[in-house]
C-alpha cells in the first residue's frame, strides 16, 4: 500500500476526488481526511503499478488544483 | 552594457530618486542612453549621468532643459504631453486584423532549405483552396473591423493555383464594393511560374508582388532548388519584367517596384557585400535582413544553415554599414528592420509591423487562413498547424463567425503574452518602448508563449539591431544621421489601393 | 536515504539518489505559492511532483523525473531549471501585479476593437434567457408585455382582440 499525504493548502479537496475518480480503475484506494492532509491510501497487486499510479494521481491532483486557482492573486 | 551605477553618481553619493521620472537605462559605447516610458531618449555623457541620477541638474542649465523637454524630470513631467506620445505608438489599437494571409496551395515547385511553409509536391492538388473556400474567406475577412484589408497570397507557390487567385481577386472587389474597405493585394511569390498573361492580370488588378532572394546567384540555387533551372534567373528575369512594366505604366521607380525578401542562412554570413549589391542591382529600395526562424524545415536542416546570433549580428553590422555607405553615394537602399526600429525611435510612430509591436499582432493584427480554410492567429501559427501542432488554430471559414475567432481565448492570451508590460526582463529594458515579443517564436523555440527572453533568440536580434542604431545615434555623424532619417519616411503607394480612402 | 547535490545548501536542496528524486525547500516569503504552481505545472509532462508543507514557512517541492535512471546530474540540472523557472515565476507574478491595469486596459483596447460590436447574427444567437441577468425595473421588457392589461374574455369565452392597457 502506498500512501500519499497531500497538503490541504497546496492541493484542492476537489481536484485530489477528480483525480481517484480518474484513476479508480486502475487500482485500489482509500481516502481519509487528516487536519492538515488529505490522505490517499493506493493499493494494488503490482507494487510497480501501484507506485505508477500514486504518482500519477498525484500530479492529476496538482495539475487540477492549479488549473483551479491560478491566476494573478 | 550594464551601466555601474555607483561609479557614475559617485562612491558614497546617494542618487536622487525625487529628480528623475520613470526612466531605463543602458549603456551605448562611451554614452548612456535613457528612455522613458513614452519612448522619449536621451543620449547622455557619464558625467551627465551621474548628475541626472543624483539630482544634481540646476534649473535653466542646458542639461535641465535637455531632460525637461524629453520629460525626463519628475517635478516637471508633462502628462499630456506623454499621453499624446503614447497614443500615437499605440494607435494600431484601435484598429482589427488588417493583414489576411491567404495560402492558396502548398503546393511548390521549388525546395528552400529553410522552408517553413512546409511545401507539397506538385502532385499534392488536395491542397489547394478552392473557390468556395477562398469566398467564404473573403466573406470572413471583409468583416474585419480594421477599415482597410491586405490579402497576401501565399503557398506553397500561389502562382500554382492561379485560377483561384484569380477568381478571389475578382470576388473581392465585387464583394468590397457594398463595403468600402480600403483594400490591397499582394502576392509573395518564387516567381519561376509567371508569364506574360498572369502578369497582365496582377498588374490589371494592381497586385503588389514580392519575392525572395538570397544574395547571389550561386547561393540563391543552392538554397531554393528549382529542378532543372536556375530559381535565380528565373526569379531575377520576372523582377526586372515587373519592374519594367511599372515604369511603361507611369509609376515612380523609386517607389513601384518589386520587393525581395532574405532568408539569411549560415551560407550567406560571409557574404554580406554580395548580398547587398545583388539587391541593388536588382533595383531593390529595401532589404530586409531577416535572421532564420524556427519554423517548418529548419528542424531538420538547422545543423547545416543555423548559426549563433553573435555571427548574425556581425553579419547585420557589415552589411548595414555597406548600405549606409552606399546611401552617402546617392545609392538609394535601406534596410527594412533598422527602418522599422528607426520610425519608433526618431518619429516616435508605429509603423504596424506586427511581429514587433505591443501587443504584438497575431489574431488582432493580421490572421491566417489556409487551404482548407482553417484559420489561425498568424502565418507561423498555421505553420506550426502543418507540423502537428494545432496550439493557434483557431476555426474555420466556413463555420466560425469573426467574433469568435478575434475573441478566441488564445488571441487573448497572446495579447497578454505579447505585452511588453507584462514581460520579464522587457520591463526592465531600455528598449520596451520599440520592441516586441513574438509569443509564437517563443512556443516552437522556448516551449511556452512567454518563453524566456535571456534565452530568445529574437530578443538577442532585436536589442542587437537597436544597439547598433543607437551607436549609430550616439556616434552622431551627420552624414549617417541623415540617412537614418531618410529610412524612417514612408511614402504611401496608392497605386495599390483598390478602394475606400487613400493613405495621405 | 538523502544526500545533498554538490555545490547546493543541503538545507535547500537533498537527493534520494536510490528513489531518483529531488526534494527542494522553497521560502514561502520569497517564493509566492502562484509561484510555485507556476513552476510546479511547468515541469508536470518531465516529472512527478509533489508539494508538501513541512512547516508555515517553507514548501518542500519534490521532483522525480518520469524518465527512469535519474542520477545525480540529472538530478542537479532538475533542479536548477526548476529554480530558473520558479524565480522566472515570481517575477512574473509581480510585475503582472505592478502593471495590472495598464495590461488589462491594452488587452480589452485591442481585443475589443479586433472584435467590433456584435453583429444582428451574433445578437440573434445570444441567449437572453431567463438567468441571463437580473431586471428588477423591467427595463428589456417591451411596453406591451409591461403594460398590457388581461385579456377580458367575450361573454362566450373568447379574449378581446382589442385589448386596451
Amino acid at each position: 500500500m502506498t500512501e500519499l499525504r497531500l497538503h490541504r493548502e497546496l492541493y484542492a479537496g476537489t481536484a485530489v476526488d477528480a483525480a481517484v475518480k480518474v484513476y479508480a480503475r486502475f487500482a485500489a484506494f482509500e481516502l481519509v481526511e487528516e487536519a492538515s492532509h488529505w490522505i490517499v491510501r493506493v493499493s494494488s497487486k503490482n507494487a510497480a503499478r501501484e507506485t505508477q499510479v500514486a504518482r500519477e494521481l498525484a500530479n492529476y491532483a496538482l495539475g487540477t488544483t492549479i488549473r483551479e486557482r491560478g491566476g494573478v492573486q | 552594457m550594464t551601466v555601474d551605477l555607483r561609479s557614475l553618481v559617485g562612491i558614497g553619493a546617494k542618487l536622487d530618486t525625487s529628480f528623475p521620472a520613470f526612466f531605463r537605462h543602458r549603456r551605448i559605447g562611451e554614452k548612456v542612453l535613457i528612455t522613458n516610458y513614452e519612448g522619449n531618449w536621451l543620449l547622455l555623457s557619464d558625467e551627465e549621468f551621474g548628475r541626472f541620477a543624483r539630482g544634481d541638474v540646476p534649473t535653466g542649465t542646458p542639461l535641465h532643459t535637455l531632460l525637461r523637454d524629453a520629460n525626463f524630470i519628475r517635478a516637471e513631467y508633462d502628462v499630456q504631453k506623454a499621453i499624446t506620445r503614447v497614443r500615437a505608438r499605440k494607435s494600431f489599437l484601435h484598429l482589427g486584423p488588417n493583414l489576411h494571409i491567404l495560402v492558396v496551395t502548398l503546393r511548390c515547385n521549388e525546395t528552400c532549405v529553410y522552408c517553413h511553409a512546409s511545401r507539397a509536391n506538385m502532385e499534392a492538388v488536395h491542397t489547394d483552396m478552392s473557390k468556395e473556400t477562398a469566398e467564404r474567406s473573403i466573406d470572413f475577412i471583409l468583416r474585419s473591423t480594421s477599415p482597410s484589408v491586405t490579402i497576401e497570397f501565399q503557398g506553397g507557390e500561389p502562382l500554382v493555383n492561379f485560377e483561384v487567385v484569380k477568381h478571389t481577386i475578382a470576388y473581392a472587389i465585387q464583394k468590397n464594393e457594398s463595403i468600402g474597405k480600403q483594400l490591397e493585394f499582394t502576392m509573395v511569390s518564387n516567381l519561376s511560374l509567371m508569364d506574360e498573361e498572369k502578369l497582365g492580370f496582377l498588374l490589371q488588378h494592381k497586385v503588389q508582388i514580392c519575392t525572395s532572394i538570397d544574395g547571389p546567384e550561386h547561393l540563391h540555387d543552392k538554397q531554393r532548388k528549382l529542378p532543372g533551372f536556375s530559381s535565380h534567373k528565373a526569379a531575377t528575369k520576372w523582377i526586372a519584367r515587373i519592374n519594367e512594366a511599372y515604369a511603361e505604366m507611369g509609376l515612380d521607380p523609386t517607389l513601384y517596384h518589386v520587393e525581395a525578401l532574405l532568408t539569411t542562412t549560415k551560407e550567406t554570413l560571409p557574404r554580406w557585400k554580395e548580398v547587398v549589391d545583388t539587391y541593388v542591382g536588382l533595383g531593390c529600395k529595401a532589404l530586409f535582413l531577416r535572421p532564420i526562424d524556427p519554423f517548418g524545415f529548419v528542424e531538420k536542416t538547422g545543423a547545416r544553415i543555423e548559426y549563433p546570433r553573435s555571427e548574425y549580428m556581425e553579419f547585420y553590422q557589415q552589411a548595414t554599414d555597406y548600405m549606409l555607405e552606399l546611401n552617402k553615394q546617392g545609392v538609394q537602399i535601406l534596410e527594412r528592420y533598422a527602418a522599422i526600429f528607426l520610425t519608433k525611435i526618431l518619429a516616435g510612430e508605429d509603423p504596424n509591423f506586427l511581429d514587433i509591436r505591443s501587443p504584438g499582432g497575431a489574431g488582432i493584427g493580421q490572421l491566417a487562413y489556409n487551404y482548407d480554410g482553417k484559420i489561425f492567429t498568424c502565418d507561423e501559427g498555421r505553420m506550426l498547424h502543418e507540423t502537428g501542432d494545432d496550439t493557434f488554430l483557431l476555426g474555420d471559414v466556413r463555420t466560425s463567425s469573426y467574433r469568435e475567432i478575434t475573441g478566441h481565448a488564445t488571441v487573448r492570451a497572446l495579447v497578454i503574452a505579447s505585452q511588453r508590460d507584462s514581460q520579464p526582463d522587457c520591463i526592465d529594458c531600455t528598449y520596451n518602448p520599440y520592441c516586441g515579443v513574438a509569443p509564437v517564436h517563443s512556443h516552437k523555440a522556448l516551449g511556452s508563449i512567454w518563453g524566456s527572453m535571456r534565452l530568445s533568440s529574437l530578443c538577442a536580434v532585436h536589442k542587437g539591431i537597436q544597439d547598433y542604431l543607437f551607436g549609430k545615434l550616439a556616434a552622431a555623424d551627420p552624414a549617417t544621421l541623415s540617412v537614418l532619417q531618410r529610412w524612417t519616411t514612408v511614402r504611401s503607394r496608392d497605386h495599390f489601393v483598390q478602394s475606400g480612402m487613400t493613405s495621405a | 536515504m538523502t544526500t545533498p547535490l554538490e555545490g547546493i545548501p543541503a538545507e535547500l536542496v537533498t537527493a534520494e539518489l536510490g528513489a531518483g528524486s529531488v526534494h527542494l525547500r522553497v521560502d514561502s516569503q520569497l517564493y509566492p505559492l502562484g509561484a510555485i504552481y507556476a513552476a510546479a505545472y511547468v515541469f508536470l509532462d518531465r516529472c512527478f511532483v509533489l508539494l508538501d508543507r513541512p512547516d508555515e514557512r517553507n514548501i518542500r517541492v519534490t521532483l522525480a523525473p518520469k524518465k527512469a535512471g535519474a542520477d545525480e546530474t540529472i538530478l542537479r540540472t532538475f533542479v536548477g531549471e526548476f529554480s530558473n523557472e520558479l524565480l522566472s515565476a515570481a517575477w512574473r507574478r509581480q510585475i503582472a501585479q505592478d502593471n495590472r491595469a495598464v495590461i488589462e486596459m491594452v488587452t480589452s483596447q485591442a481585443i475589443s476593437a479586433a472584435m467590433g460590436p456584435p453583429s444582428l447574427d451574433d445578437l440573434a444567437s445570444f441567449d437572453f434567457g431567463d438567468e441571463s441577468f437580473e431586471d428588477p425595473l423591467g427595463i428589456a421588457m417591451s411596453w406591451e408585455e409591461k403594460y398590457k392589461k388581461k385579456d377580458k374574455p367575450d361573454a362566450d369565452g373568447t379574449p378581446d382582440p382589442e385589448g386596451k392597457p
